[in-house]
């Protein structure tokens, strides 16, 4: 899928159709006190609701039809990663489906990636990218300390990664380490002996995992790519699954927003509803603002992948979109977050209370694969180094 | 009318009409006036006024039929783009964006047929009388009164803020004509020339050091009843309605990207790009000012498709003004101890105007209704929060 939806009256109309049944199934199948009930239970999701994603064909939506899929583009799959995201649902959908699916696509063909996919696409494999390292999670693909090394046919790894989502009953782990070609991306399944997994409690109540690797032998087919097609797969995931994180980023700020102004609406003090306090009136439209600008910049970042859609497309151009989107939508998001508590008073505070499921996964989000901060540093990089390019 | 466009310019394609536009500003756009940093004032923009005059492109949005080029939406964003393109500044315009499309909409055969070829001629230079004193944002509250008096009205009061009035030749004016009514249904609207006995202007320097608005006051002046544009007491839905889709143009996100730029050239000579504060600011504003554009591209979107503007396009207002504000500021920060100079300064290896920005961002928010009038707008219709 390559052409901007905008520009075709069908593919708006099948995307109409698509946001509605995600909505109806969203709505009814994962109500919040599903999500809820997950929180801090391992594995923090709930792998029959994965099935019924799988029979809905959303597990397959973004892979390939020549690997099992459905071919379709990311706008198609933002409809379904906000439709869940609405319901606060606990399902790795972006980290597997996006990060570890275009991953996977984007490594190039072989044996385990088409096998991978297959079983993405099914529902069957759950599979998490592990590229980072440090405690803040620095946006580095190129250099991990983690090494990969050949040992006759197999495969040896030494190192670890962190902040690896789902952090807790993946089926395996994409992993990038050092090679003789530079990058390495490796497929470590989830029984690997040595394969050390650690699950961290994140604050919605899902988890992340860190990884050690103390010399774990690995086939030689379960290398999935090396070089610079691993570096440019892992960057090029990542930075799409930026854009998706926005997308799910989007959905907590509107819910978040609405709930407020249903509260300001009808709480009253000083015997009026305390949205007529102008005060909160004009508070409550700078959040507007931001929600209406994270829309306009998560509308075009979309637009931008499915424009590339299977050409190479501009990395630099992509790379500052996804960092822009990014920033906006997680500054936007825990703006609203905090905003949103301050305006419903105590009860805001409250575990009780539904704000608190957005709240927290908000948290998750704008702190996963690069905060605002890091990604606005990127952009600045990123930038900067294009205009010295542009002036030479 | 002397000068009826032939061109059917909605019918060429995109591509050439613009280039069409674009040449022609590039070739006759005064040079030196490109990208003004504070208002044209009749005397420097004459020239340029009567040559667009010429080419029959004064009334980009006028139908044909009264001397405009007829454009449709498309093709007068195109138009304007061109304009903030090549930095073609604003002419006192009032004629051509206000009084023009009120008598088009509202007025009578005799007003159209009197008034449009002059302001087309630039023979008459029309001024704004909307503000007074002590109505501002509660603009309908004005008491300047206007009581029927034989063929004429007599109107009583003054009106301020009135942008380039010293420029212009004739004011249009809402007045209040029924006292008794709901504040807004007893206002009508008036055209009144300068030459009527009792009316005079005295300008207002305003912290830039400019004369860019003016009190007017009206004493015992006589306005002709065929002055009366649509019904009496209709003034205020007229106003309203002349609100049109050219509010977007409000929020365009140029002011910002040319402040910017500007930002940009000067953290260069100063070698601002190795401090990490200075790239922080710099960066969340160059993000804002992107993320402005693809906003901005959402409401022109929607004006392409013909659709009519909601009233939640005051947030494009808003936050375009409320950037270039901050964008001002960091001007001012990164000048240091220059940033209290007026006019251009040296800083490292360039000239730049550190305050202009600055004192053009105070009017900024306040004008086209003040950025917290939006806001009350915006509350209460589209967020739907109660009164």
């Amino acid at each position: 899928m390559s052409m901007n939806p905008a520009d075709e009256p069908d593919r708006l109309q099948q995307l109409k159709i698509l946001r509605e049944s995600a909505l109806s199934f969203a709505t009814k199948e994962s109500p919040r006190r599903r999500a809820r009930a997950w929180r801090a239970k391992a594995p923090g999701y709930d792998r029959c609701f994965w099935d019924a994603l799988a029979v809905q064909g959303w597990t397959g939506l973004l892979v390939a039809e020549a690997h099992g899929g459905y071919g379709q583009g990311f706008a198609e799959m933002a409809e379904v990663v906000a439709a869940l995201a609405a319901q606060v649902a606990p399902e790795p959908v972006v980290p597997t489906l996006v990060f570890a699916g275009r991953v996977l696509a984007l490594a190039g063909s072989n044996e385990t990636t088409t096998r991978l996919l297959g079983e993405l696409a099914d529902g069957r494999t759950l599979p998490a990218v592990a590229w980072q390292e440090d405690a803040t999670g620095t946006l580095d693909f190129a250099a991990p300390a983690t090494r990969l090394e050949r040992d006759g046919a197999a495969l040896l790894l030494r190192g670890h990664k962190g902040h690896v989502r789902p952090g807790a009953g993946a089926d395996g782990y994409i992993v990038s380490a050092s090679c003789m070609q530079g990058l390495a991306l490796v497929w470590v399944p989830g029984d690997t002996p040595g394969l050390d997994v650690s699950s961290r409690l994140l604050a919605d109540g899902s988890y992340a995992a860190q990884l050690g690797f103390d010399g774990v032998r690995l086939p030689g087919h379960h290398l999935l790519a090396a070089g610079r097609i691993a570096l440019e797969a892992l960057a090029r995931a990542h930075d799409e699954t930026l854009v998706m994180a926005s997308v799910e980023l989007l959905a907590l700020l509107r819910c978040m927003l609405s709930m407020t102004l249903d509260y300001l609406r009808t709480r009253v003090q000083f015997g009026k509803p305390i949205g007529s306090f102008q005060s909160l009136q004009h508070r409550a439209v700078d959040l507007l603002i931001q929600q209406e600008l994270t829309a306009a910049v998560v509308a075009q970042a979309v637009a931008l992948l499915d424009a590339d859609g299977d050409t190479a497309g501009d990395a630099t151009a992509r790379s500052a979109m996804a960092s822009r989107v990014k920033a906006r939508a997680a500054d936007a998001a825990l703006r609203v977050a905090r905003e949103a508590v301050q305006m419903h008073g105590a009860i805001g505070v409250t575990d009780e209370y539904d704000l608190g499921l957005y709240l927290q996964r908000t948290l998750v989000l704008a702190a996963w694969l690069g905060n605002a901060s890091m990604q606005r540093r990127r952009y600045a990089a990123q930038t900067r180094a294009a205009l010295t390019q542009s002036l030479e | 009318m002397n000068n009826i466009s032939t061109t059917d310019w909605n019918g060429l394609d995109n591509g050439a009409f613009r280039a069409t536009v674009r040449e022609f500003f590039e070739t006759h756009y005064p040079n030196e006036l490109r990208y003004p940093e504070t208002r044209l004032r009749w005397a420097q923009v004459r020239g340029w006024y009567l040559a667009l005059s010429a080419q029959g492109w004064l009334a980009p949005s006028w139908p044909r039929q009264h001397g405009g080029m007829g454009l449709n939406p498309e093709k007068l964003i195109i138009f304007i783009e061109e304009q903030e393109r090549w930095g073609v500044g604003r002419s006192p315009d009032m004629g051509l964006t206000m009084v023009g499309p009120l008598l088009i909409q509202h007025g009578n055969d005799a007003q159209r047929a009197y008034h449009l070829p002059k302001i087309l001629a630039g023979e008459h230079i029309w001024c704004q009388g909307y503000s007074e004193p002590n109505s501002g944002s509660d603009l309908a509250s004005l008491r300047t009164e206007a009581v029927p008096d034989g063929d004429d009205f007599i109107v009583n009061g003054q009106k301020i803020w009135t942008t380039l009035a010293q420029d212009a030749t004739h004011i249009f004016l809402l007045v209040r004509t029924d006292k008794a009514a709901k504040k807004q249904q007893g206002i009508s609207f008036l055209l009144a020339d300068f030459k009527s006995p009792g009316i005079s202007v005295r300008p207002i320097r305003n912290i830039a050091g400019h004369e860019e608005f003016c009190e007017v006051f009206l004493e015992n002046v006589r306005v002709p009843r065929v002055n009366l544009v649509g019904e009496l007491n209709q003034g205020w839905s007229i106003a309203k309605a002349l609100l049109g889709f050219e509010r977007i143009f409000l929020g365009s996100p140029k002011q910002s990207q040319y402040a910017l730029a500007r930002v940009h050239e000067a953290a260069q000579w100063l070698g601002l790009f190795d401090d990490a504060v200075f790239v922080d600011r710099y960066t969340r504003l160059a993000l804002d000012v992107a993320d402005l554009g693809a906003l901005y591209g959402r409401f022109i979107e929607q004006v392409k498709r013909g659709e009519t503007l909601g009233p939640d396009v005051s947030m494009l207002k808003i936050f375009a003004t409320e950037t270039y504000s901050r964008l001002a500021d960091l001007l001012v920060d990164v000048a240091g101890a220059s940033g209290a100079m007026p006019g251009p300064v040296g800083l490292g290896g360039g000239q730049v105007d550190v305050l202009t920005s600055y004192y053009n961002a105070r009017p900024a928010t306040l004008y086209g209704g003040s950025n917290e009038v939006q806001r009350n707008i915006l509350a209460a219709s589209v967020l739907g929060l109660p009164a």
